[in-house]
């Protein structure tokens, strides 16, 4: 095993941050382990399953295939970070009214990418969003009820206040 | 590589990233309509370039089925074409396509032609020290349509056969014609004679059947989860033929 | 149930409301079992095995020992033989003087980081006498085959295994009504086919995980991602001789288990780890290492005959079928009863013969996965019913309808039916899908397509073994319900918490779900069979009964009124009828603990133990485990629209509609979500999921070469469609529907796939290799 460590600085949800870590640490290894924001998960560390996803300067990409050094200075979001003063963030709330949410363990990285889809695109057909959470494996929904949510969250993003929108930025 | 080191496989001693060179990433049209894409460019950003179009379309296509959203979002070109994996889809795209990959190291920048590229699986001309730092894409005529057609058994998998074409078409018959088959042997593979025995046809069904049958000569197709060497070679004559329809049709948005 | 006037304000039944605990999983503080970190906790990893079958004659672990930061080494020979397994008890803590397959876990590493374990893991050496091994059931019943399990006779059992024929054989089970040989005598047209099915992988998104701790006294508790905190607790107990009061386990949020997670794997194994080196220890199973050691599906192999007249009235029906079990027995036997025990699906044969054999052979175990064996005999039953409409030219849905089983009748064994709305289903399915005018005029498919409807129908059992509740009224008015019961995300605590809610006229929010937890909650078998709503439900009702005798008798003194005059209103309150006389619920806490004639704490209990005992007279049974106690019958109907590419043979399903009766949905959009989510994971195992042995190394352990459906793998709409038809014995009317829209999939997609390509394959998965031959050669067999 390498002994090289490294000190990672780089910003997550909004606060930076500072880790003393072994320099082959994973993205998702550094989150969970050393910042103890366990959202992301460890579904298959092989980049096949979606449940490890985040943003790193707004695009998603899978933690688990990511070495952290290689995130240095970056902005990482995790889903932790989507919530503002504790209240959900416009996808959350669809995926809660929507009853997508089953076991959960998939829907992390789910939301992740439902975020990161409207943020780039908030009107969506339904083959987008079908597309934007293809590489997320989920066991429990069928996904029928999860591109329900985001296409309730479409409709009331677009509805929403213009300038509460701008404010939300990446978290939609 | 991350992969396999979460896996426990030995982890490399050294890992030098490419990430922070600059002029490395993005693609630029040349004034004679020659397109460069850099090395370090993800998936995802080929996949939205709306200038790869016509005869670049197959590359842009290929791109967008890459895998998924977020894999698109991290892979490479340089990093697709230097692991070289006999089921991917920018080798055969590529070869379709008659990219020059471009080469730089200790000795200097080089050119290497798409046809000599790949020399098996996992197995490039990239010698010790070099890295590929672009693709450069032969200009598209006006006359130029192309393709990337995949198939695989669930969304999202590695093709179990895959077929790019690049062709010119022009007063109802074939000008120009590139066929490379994917996931079917160690290298994506074209069959010269069979393409240039297209040159001047109808791209109809008889003459497909012919071509697709010189393909299925030629290719080396694995027996693996995806289905069986038998069984490629059962699907490739029809999904080259729907390749060669999707191009004709590409400006109609039909696609079968 | 018998009370005095009872007016249940039922109006938290029968709402579509989202999880409990949907907040927390949406915003990443949810905590499952790799999320928790104990202070000085150390990781775990395990040596697997590299031979599917051998003698272990010794271990070098000292270079393990060695590397700078393991703790702890554990082999085999660090146990007592004691064994554990629900039905037969034959497998240890770690494997113990022999392998049986290859993945199976040989020691296990203590270290102070996971990677540091795998490393230690990875330099044990096991050294072994490899013995000849068996990988097929061909194999394993042959003539002087290896025998897996030379003790099998002493190994504790719950059945009688004493019919068995071969030394590899676990089970041989048969089920018979009336008189085969003249069944098929009478018939006009007999059917004789095999049917084939392939290892499924449960592919919960989590992979198994435990985290164990040693307290002061010595007690253990382990956390851990289980389907039953109570089975977790049997099995640590039975494999490590740790008594029960020594055993407290519970379980965080648990990310899927499908059956995979009813036994135990990682438990004992954390357990063992914690115990030695007196620091907690958190094992979490790579993914890999989930699909090679946990358990499978069973792959199955059934030679099917039905017995029809002409004009379409079943006579006959016999099966036999072979279960591979794997290297141990898990709940292999009762998988196979319970195929069995569906043999004959919804529809009424006189003359049954049914007979399954379970076997060992040395590959990864199989156990419980979602339909329990149904979906096997299903798949078989449902296609060879549509041959045989093809043959005597009568409509599929015609026939079907021809021959239901009714509400009254009898099942095999004697359980009267005791409610059907699968009238109702097949009816709603036929009407939305347009059966019948595709019959007439099918729809067109574009060239190189062709598009055909299938329809399957599905019975099966809500219930098993035995549950129970416990309800508390607290001070301020509320309850707390404690089950046992552990949610795997289906949704289990919210319905629980609608159910008691409904009981006692309050809010959910008025509602404290307990955690399971073996020292907290009142017994649970586990969260499988579809169980959970229908057999907790009804302890929670009796619970309910209970506290709102106590309650009414208390009101009754407080309000200085008779019993009589009372009346349960919404929101905590019991008052005088007609007057705006009332108690609160948080008055009678009060006066219930704190007056000397309160009569104390206020405690509603619950057990259920389903009693339909079988009837030897409607049956003969040998071999077989006792299925007094299984649950009540549901039933469902599935259409599929398939569309098969000509070209690749592949088979992309474009729409489905699944109408299953509930009996009353507590929850409509939870029992939506369990239906859409269990057909998805039947497409998977009808067209995508296999896994691949190469003798006894299964080659395929990892999401990128096994592959379950993606978002865009699924059809736009899966329409569910629920139907309730009210159980006499729930407090609402309810059943389950956890597996049924499984076992559905799984038989209304061949069905399909036959109707619109013409050629049918007669095993699953049916790739695109296996739909192409089929489409050119007319393969009608199974070889490939």
């Amino acid at each position: 095993m390498s002994t090289d460590r490294t000190t990672l600085s780089f910003h997550v949800n909004g606060d930076p941050q500072a880790v003393a870590i072994p320099i082959h640490r994973t993205l998702l290894e550094v989150l969970r382990d050393e910042l103890a924001l366990t959202g992301a998960k460890k579904g298959c560390n092989t980049g096949t399953c979606g449940a490890c996803n985040v943003l790193v300067d707004d695009v998603m990409i899978r933690s688990c295939l990511r070495l952290a050094v290689s995130v240095a200075e970056c902005k990482v979001t995790t889903v932790e970070g989507l919530a503002r003063n504790g209240m959900p963030s416009v996808v959350q709330q669809a995926f809660l009214d929507a009853g997508a949410i089953q076991c959960g363990f998939c829907m992390t990285g789910m939301i992740v990418s439902a975020s990161a889809l409207l943020a780039q695109n908030p009107a969506p057909t339904r083959d987008e969003i079908r597309i934007a959470i293809s590489g997320n494996l989920c066991r429990c929904s069928g996904y029928v009820k999860v591109v329900d949510a985001i296409e309730l969250a479409a409709s009331r993003f677009r509805q929403g206040n213009a300038a509460e929108a701008a404010a939300m930025e990446i978290r939609i | 590589m991350v992969a396999g080191m979460n896996a426990g496989l030995p982890k490399p001693s050294q890992v030098v990233s490419l990430q922070d060179i600059p002029g490395l990433r993005g693609m630029i049209v040349e004034a004679d309509g020659a397109v460069r894409i850099a090395a370090m460019t993800v998936h995802a950003a080929v996949a939205a370039e709306s200038r790869l179009a016509g005869g670049l379309a197959v590359v842009r296509e290929a791109a967008l089925q890459i895998a998924h959203p977020a894999i698109r979002n991290m892979g490479t070109l340089g990093g697709s074409l230097a692991d070289a994996d006999p089921n991917a889809d920018y080798p055969c795209a590529l070869l379709a396509a008659g990219a020059d990959i471009e080469l730089a190291g200790p000795r200097g920048r080089r050119i290497c032609p798409v046809d000599a590229f790949f020399l098996g699986r996992f197995t490039t001309a990239l010698a010790a020290g070099e890295i590929i730092v672009g693709v450069k894409l032969p200009p598209p005529a006006l006359e130029e349509t192309s393709t990337y057609l995949k198939f695989s058994r669930v969304d999202g998998d590695y093709a179990t056969v895959s077929v790019a074409v690049r062709m010119g078409w022009r007063d109802g018959a074939c000008t120009a014609i590139r066929i490379a088959l994917g996931s079917c042997g160690g290298t994506p593979i074209r069959v010269p004679s069979a393409e240039r025995a297209l040159v001047g046809t109808k791209l109809d069904v008889a003459a497909l059947r012919i071509a697709a049958g010189a393909y299925v000569a030629a290719c080396d197709p694995p027996s693996d989860f995806r289905g069986t060497a038998d069984y490629r070679r059962m699907i490739i004559p029809g999904l080259l033929e729907r390749a060669v329809r999707n191009a004709l049709n590409a400006d109609r948005g039909i696609r079968s | 149930m018998n009370l005095v006037n009872v007016n249940k304000v039922d109006g938290a039944v029968g709402l579509t409301m989202s999880r409990l605990e949907a907040w927390e999983k949406a915003n990443g503080a949810a905590i499952f079992t790799e999320d928790m970190v104990l202070a000085g906790m150390l990781h775990g990893a395990l040596a697997l095995s590299k031979v599917a079958h051998a003698r272990i004659l010794g271990y070098e672990i000292s270079a393990a020992l060695a590397l700078p930061g393991v703790k702890a080494v554990l082999t085999g020979d660090d146990f007592e033989p004691r064994y554990m397994g629900l039905v037969v008890k034959d497998e240890t803590v770690l494997a113990k003087s022999k392998v049986r397959y290859i993945g199976e876990p040989v020691a296990a590493v203590a270290a102070v980081d996971a990677e540091t374990a795998r490393a230690a893991a990875r330099l044990i050496e096991v050294i072994y006498e490899e013995l000849p091994a068996v990988f097929t059931i061909e194999q394993a019943v042959a003539a002087h085959a290896p025998v897996l399990h030379e003790d099998f006779d002493s190994y504790f059992k719950i059945y009688d295994a004493s019919t068995r024929r071969t030394p590899n054989e676990l089970a041989l089970s048969t089920l018979r009504r009336g008189d085969i040989v003249q069944g098929f005598a009478e018939s006009d047209v007999i059917l004789d086919q095999v049917y084939e099915t392939s290892a499924q992988y449960h592919a919960y998104l989590e992979p198994a995980a435990a985290l164990a701790s040693v307290d002061g006294r010595g007690k253990v508790t382990v956390w851990s991602s289980t389907q039953s905190v109570f089975r977790t607790q049997a099995n640590v107990h039975e494999s490590l001789g740790i008594p029960m009061s020594k055993i407290r386990a519970v379980s965080p949020r648990v990310g899927g288990g499908f059956g995979g997670k009813s036994e135990a794997m990682v438990q004992p194994i954390a357990v063992a780890l914690a115990m030695k080196t007196g620091r907690p220890v958190r094992i979490a199973l790579s993914r890999e290492e989930d699909m090679t050691a946990m358990r499978s599906r069973h792959p199955v192999r059934t030679r099917i005959r039905t017995g029809a007249k002409r004009d379409g009235t079943f006579v006959a029906r016999a099966i036999e079928t072979w279960f591979d079990g794997g290297a141990y027995a898990d709940d292999t036997a009762a998988v196979m009863n319970f195929a069995l025990f569906f043999g004959t699906g919804p529809y009424r044969f006189d003359h049954v013969d049914l007979v399954g054999h379970a076997v060992y052979t040395n590959k990864l175990r199989a156990g419980a996965f979602r339909g329990f064996g149904n979906p096997q005999v299903t798949f078989a039953s449902e296609c060879q019913i549509d041959d045989l409409a093809a043959e005597l030219g009568i409509d599929p849905v015609d026939l079907r309808l021809k021959n239901l089983v009714h509400a009254g009748d009898r099942w095999i064994g004697g359980q009267v039916v005791a409610t059907s709305g699968l009238e109702e289903c097949i009816e709603k399915v036929a009407t939305a899908s347009r059966w019948r005018d595709r019959a007439a005029k099918p729809v067109e498919a574009p060239d190189g397509k062709r598009r055909g409807l299938g329809i399957a129908l599905t019975a099966h059992i809500s219930g098993f073994l035995s549950t129970s509740a416990i309800v508390r009224l607290a001070e301020d008015g509320s309850v707390s319900l404690n089950t046992g019961a552990v949610d795997l995300g289906q949704g289990s605590d919210t319905a629980l918490a609608q159910m008691c809610a409904a009981g006692l006229g309050l809010t959910v929010d008025a509602v404290n779900v307990v955690a399971a937890d073996t020292d907290a909650s009142p017994y649970n078998s586990g969260t499988n069979a579809s169980r959970v709503t229908y057999m907790v439900g009804r302890a929670i009702g009796q619970a309910t009964d209970v506290v709102r005798e106590k309650m009414f008798k208390l009101a009754a003194d407080m309000l200085e009124c008779n019993l009589a005059d009372l009346e349960l209103r919404p929101g905590g309150f019991i008052g005088v009828e007609g007057t705006d006389h009332s108690v609160s619920f948080a008055q009678i806490a009060a006066k219930s603990i704190w007056f000397a004639d309160g009569g104390g704490p206020v405690i509603g209990t619950g057990s259920v133990m389903h009693n339909e005992p079988l009837d030897p007279k409607h049956t003969l049974l040998a071999g077989f485990l006792s299925f007094d106690n299984v649950g009540a019958l549901t039933f469902g109907a599935q259409v599929v629209d398939v569309e098969i590419d000509e070209t690749t043979g592949k088979v992309d399903v474009v729409e489905a509609w699944c109408a299953h009766d509930v009996g009353r949905a507590i929850n409509p959009g939870a029992v939506e979500g369990q239906i859409q989510g269990g057909f998805v994971q039947g497409l998977g195992y009808a067209l995508t999921e296999e896994m691949v042995w190469d003798g006894g190394r299964l080659t395929n352990p990892s999401f990128k070469h096994y592959k379950i459906p993606s978002s865009l793998d699924v059809p736009y709409a899966i329409h569910a469609m629920i139907v309730e038809v009210a159980d006499p014995l729930h407090p609402f009317g309810a059943k389950g529907i956890g597996e049924p829209p499984l076992i559905g999939a799984a038989a209304a997609i061949p069905n399909a796939i036959a109707a619109a390509a013409g050629a049918r394959v007669r095993k699953l998965p049916v790739t695109p290799e296996r739909m192409l031959r089929a489409l050119r050669f007319g393969a009608d067999g199974v070889d490939v």
